[in-house]
């Protein structure tokens, strides 16, 4: 309790023994939230390799609570770490929507973000973020394994400030579920979640 | 007895199955990249396996016939990612036998550096990510201690840690630095112990042997049939290295050993391997000694390549088996047509086959052995 | 073995193949005059000659130079390039050169133990490409094959599995073809 304490952003009141303190929902749920931050193992292409050796011994990803989960039920942050093809699209979309919100996208290295190296290629996809709602962007081709874990920061950084409970009433996706949405959009395009941000109610 | 345990009685014994399909990938912990294979079962033993490939189809061939040759070496580093200086060795040997090119000796020395110290990196690899396949986590943090020592090296010469681009038509992009070379013998001396940590964490390991020995195992008829290359091959004792069979870069001037297997089990690949290893090594020492000053990049070679109309293949022994590359020139600055004969597409094809009749927890072992990558395979 | 002793090797057997014209650099390259041979011809190579490990196959398709529609043209547009300007340039028809419709299949085949390998060559005409599949001897043949049904459009006849293979089931067209034209799909803008 004593580091929550001492790290706990916002405003913190001990009482005697330190058993207990005040803050809000929203604080200790990010807080919670960025310092276990699981991601799944989801290899496409080159990058995955320097993903791995962001997990290996010298880069050690285990520091900033970044555990490989091999399950999108499990996981909260998808990294896309390679070229997206077109054959691959659709289960993509698949993983995104099996993972339980709140769920964040981080697009590793130039094919994922735009194409690449293959940007006039005839099945390649110019950038993950056409399927899917990306929150962080890597460059570079491959990027280093210091680039994935800034970029993990960055992350962190960005869900410190979200607020959870500040919207009333729950997201489309609670109340029906990403498939009903998916099914249900009016034409067959490839669809962007319509909830980019979390709205999470708190009972 | 009534009727329905008489009817009962006529069941053969033992547990009833049904006949069950699995979706192995393509995401998948252990597909090594995003592969497919759809697994029909009876019980606990496969009936059917079909790989189903193309999730990272990313048409290289066809972008290659509107870049420029110089260019195109930066789309070879992309296919076989984990060892990216022989893809681009073979790519500036078929278009330097177009464009009539003599390498100088000390470029063809540094190539031989170069690819031997990415195969040892890529066999690393292997090692790790296969004992992860058969459940032991530990090998992959030590090999990937000493990866990151080649990738180090590589990053001194050229930058980059993954795709190089080192290997240009012609030569290399630049000379290595002054201390690279003792560098590199320090590296060496360093690596040389671990090999034989490596053997007593995992090769002699006897949960490592009963999930790997004699599993998986591919006559050398078969082999040849199905035209696996590499160590899937050697494994099943075929001596056969494009290294010794069609010597290329000076090849012929060192001495190596071939390792080789018997009956090709996915112990044996495994144990090829990490041979190679050894003499990758032996290989590095040999050309660091004779590396003469010289230097590294031919003299005539355009800035836009536009050679004679004519065809090349050349082949290299590539860290996943014999990589292949068949170039036609039209006189334009970009080739005409490039095929490449990827390893790696070819020794996954023996999947359907030798899968079949094996039990489901073999499948991440054999498929682990057979040691491909999807860039490769799909290009 | 040197190219000529190959040569008059193979001549002695297969009467019927011929040098061709246009040699793969470095490895002797033999003509097929039909395609009804081939099968005969890969059954002799393999039981007689003991060329029994088959390295490649490839296909070359000589209409012409490539088209540009054939690609997903400037999807980024390059800030830094001037006006009108395209980020690459597509390749023209080099002026003399013997461009005809018709497709040319190489196949590898290489002797483990002679450690030799030579290229065979067959053309066959650009509206019919079909030529008898060789799976029945090489089983390496069976992807490689599939492969260039699906990025060429050659129906290799008596191929147990000719389906697409690399390309995904909404891409139409044989994508190496010269004249192939990317028709947008879902996921294209």
């Amino acid at each position: 309790m004593g580091i929550v304490l001492e790290k706990l952003p916002g405003i913190t009141k001990g009482l005697p023994g330190g058993e207990l303190f005040l803050t809000t929902a929203d604080n200790i749920i990010e807080y919670a939230r960025k310092t276990s931050l699981w991601p799944m193992t989801f290899g496409l292409a080159c990058c995955a390799i320097e993903m791995m050796a962001s997990y290996a011994s010298r880069f050690d990803f285990d520091r900033f609570g970044v555990i490989p989960r091999p399950s999108p039920r499990q996981a909260d942050v998808m990294i896309v770490a390679g070229t997206v093809c077109k054959k691959m699209a659709e289960p993509i979309l698949e993983i995104y929507h099996q993972m339980p919100e709140p769920r964040f996208v981080i697009s590793m290295g130039s094919c994922a973000n735009c194409g690449g190296p293959y940007y006039d290629s005839y099945s390649v996809l110019k950038g993950v973020d056409r399927i899917v709602p990306v929150d962080v962007y890597i460059a570079g081709c491959p990027p280093r394994p210091e680039a994935l874990q800034y970029a993990v920061v960055k992350l962190q950084e960005k869900m410190q400030k979200m607020r959870t409970i500040s919207i009333a009433g729950a997201s489309l996706q609670q109340e029906h579920g990403s498939r009903d949405i998916l099914s249900t959009a009016p034409n067959n395009e490839p669809l962007i979640s319509p909830e980019i941000g979390p709205r999470i109610e708190i009972g | 007895m009534n009727i329905e345990t008489a009817e009962a009685a006529k069941e053969p014994r033992g547990v009833k199955t049904d006949t069950l399909f699995i979706n192995l990938g393509p995401q998948h912990p252990s597909t090594h990249g995003v592969l497919r294979i759809g697994l029909t079962i009876e019980g606990e033993v496969i009936t059917k396996a079909v790989p189903d490939v193309g999730y990272l189809h990313r048409g290289t061939s066809k972008l290659a016939e509107v870049r420029g040759y110089h260019h195109c070496v930066v789309l070879t580093d992309r296919w076989d990612y984990v060892s990216a200086m022989p893809n681009n060795l073979v790519f500036c040997l078929a278009a330097e036998k177009l464009m009539a090119l003599k390498v100088p000796p000390r470029a063809d020395s540094l190539r031989v550096i170069m690819c031997e110290l990415n195969r040892i990196a890529s066999h690393l690899l292997f090692f790790g990510t296969y004992g992860i396949d058969t459940g032991a986590i530990t090998p992959f943090l030590y090999a990937f201690r000493e990866r990151e020592m080649v990738l180090d090296l590589f990053e001194m010469v050229c930058g980059a840690r993954l795709t190089y681009n080192y290997i240009r038509i012609g030569g290399v992009m630049v000379d290595i630095g002054d201390d690279w070379v003792a560098k590199t013998r320090e590296f060496l001396e360093y690596f040389k112990p671990r090999l034989d940590e490596y053997d007593t964490l995992l090769t002699y390991n006897p949960i490592f042997l009963a999930r790997t020995q004699g599993i998986g195992t591919i006559p050398k008829e078969q082999a040849i049939n199905w035209g696996l290359s590499g160590a899937n091959l050697r494994a099943s004792g075929v001596n056969y290295d494009v290294r010794k069979a069609d010597p290329y870069s000076g090849y012929d001037q060192y001495q190596f050993d071939i390792p080789l297997g018997k009956t090709g089990s996915c112990w044996e690949r495994y144990f090829c391997r990490v041979s190679e290893i050894r003499q990758s090594v032996r290989i590095v020492e040999q050309a660091l000694d004779k590396l003469a000053p010289g230097p590294v990049m031919a003299t005539g070679v355009a800035k836009v390549p536009k050679p004679q109309p004519g065809e090349a293949y050349a082949h290299v022994e590539a860290s996943r088996g014999d990589l292949g590359i068949y170039l036609v020139a039209d006189g334009q600055a970009s080739p005409y047509r490039m095929h490449v004969k990827a390893p790696s597409f070819i020794n996954l094809a023996i999947l359907q086959e030798i899968l079949a009749g094996r039990k489901v927890a073999d499948v991440i072992a054999v498929l682990g052995s057979i040691d491909i990558v999807l860039g490769e395979v799909d290009r | 073995m040197t190219q000529d002793e190959l040569l008059s090797k193979l001549a002695s057997k297969l009467p019927r193949l011929e040098k061709a014209s246009a040699q793969v650099k470095d490895y002797l390259t033999m003509r097929l005059p039909s395609a009804d041979e081939l099968v005969p011809t890969a059954k002799l190579l393999k039981e007689d000659l003991g060329f029994d490990y088959l390295e490649m196959i490839s296909a070359t398709d000589w209409l012409g130079a490539v088209k540009p529609e054939g690609y997903i043209r400037n999807p980024n547009p390059n800030i830094f390039l001037a006006e009108g300007a395209t980020p690459q340039s597509i390749p023209t028809a080099t002026p003399g050169f013997n461009y005809h419709p018709a497709f040319e299949l190489v196949w590898t085949f290489a002797s483990i133990a002679d450690r030799v390998r030579f290229f065979l060559r067959l053309e066959i005409p650009r509206d019919n490409p079909r030529v008898p599949t060789l799976t029945g001897l090489f089983k390496a043949a069976d992807w490689q094959e599939r492969e260039l049904f699906d990025l060429m459009g050659i129906l290799f006849d008596g191929h147990p599995n000719l389906i697409k293979i690399l390309t995904p089931d909404f891409t139409q067209g044989h994508p190496l073809r010269k004249d192939y034209v990317h028709i947008k799909d879902k996921y294209d803008e």
